[in-house]
């Protein structure tokens, strides 16, 4: 199954040089394996384990979030918007689930 | 009671008051609310292979967190490092009370060093904020969260 991934810039589409912020929410339960179930049974830990930031195919973040990062999570970064390219997000959970997304960003 | 030796005696009172005051924040500075640093010790060799101690407290690093939570299961934190970016190596955030403190690492490559995110507090505890530089210095900035649900049951 794949994970739902969202890419938002903030500006949408900043000038050249400008810090713009990069905003990614996957769609993710992120179970901390703490928790138990109606039963009393322990939900088992199911939380993404690492995300990759790529512009351009050049790595320029990685994360690597805990059990203690909330449901759904957003990871919001700034960049220096120097020149337009293509950011793309990986990332992988304990399930050994994965998922990719690609947003394009372009300068005014 | 004279005139003059009450506006003496509550002038003394007052200034005792407000040094009190100064004195219970200067406290507050050193042990902040729910501090656990046997449990964060554990965090912090696992992940930096350093102690408490060889971290230092720096104002280059801004740790952004509410004070008093309503949902320990979703708190927004916001880190920022007031260095160039090239000096920044990774961004590292605990919380003392967590079953396990790391909340998460961000590696800098090529992006500012800046990053938000939202995090599981279990209960009233302080969030830590270290910040790695490439001539490898660890930099914190610490924040108590009040919780009054926690996040991780």
């Amino acid at each position: 199954m794949s994970v739902n991934i969202l890419i938002r810039f903030n500006p949408a589409k900043p000038k050249a040089g400008e810090e713009v912020r990069v905003q990614i929410v996957a769609q993710h339960p992120m179970e901390p394996g703490t928790r138990r179930d109606a039963s009393g049974k322990t939900i088992p830990a199911d939380h993404i384990t690492e995300l990759v930031v790529t512009f351009d195919g050049k790595p320029i973040a990685v994360v690597r979030p805990g059990p203690g990062t909330s449901a759904n999570p957003l990871f919001a970064f700034k960049m220096r918007a120097a020149k337009a390219g293509q950011l793309k997000v990986n990332l992988k959970d304990l399930a050994g689930n994965s998922g990719e997304k690609t947003a394009d960003l372009a300068l005014a | 009671m004279d005139r003059r030796s009450f506006v003496k005696a509550s002038a003394g009172a007052v200034a005792g008051a407000l040094l009190a005051n100064q004195l219970t924040s200067a406290l507050a500075q050193g042990g902040l609310e729910g501090e656990d640093l046997a449990n964060l010790e554990k965090g912090l060799q696992a992940t930096l292979r350093r102690g408490f101690k060889d971290l230092t407290p720096s104002r280059d690093v801004k740790l952004v967190a509410p004070t008093i939570a309503e949902s320990g299961a979703n708190v927004p934190i916001e880190i920022e490092a007031l260095l160039p970016a090239e000096q920044v190596k990774a961004i590292y955030c605990f919380c003392d009370k967590n079953a396990n403190p790391l909340l998460f690492t961000v590696e800098i490559m090529g992006v500012l060093p800046y990053f938000a995110t939202r995090v599981r507090v279990a209960e009233t505890a302080p969030v830590r904020a270290v910040v790695e530089t490439k001539d490898g210095r660890f930099l914190l900035a610490s924040q108590s969260v009040r919780v009054t649900v926690g996040g991780c049951g």
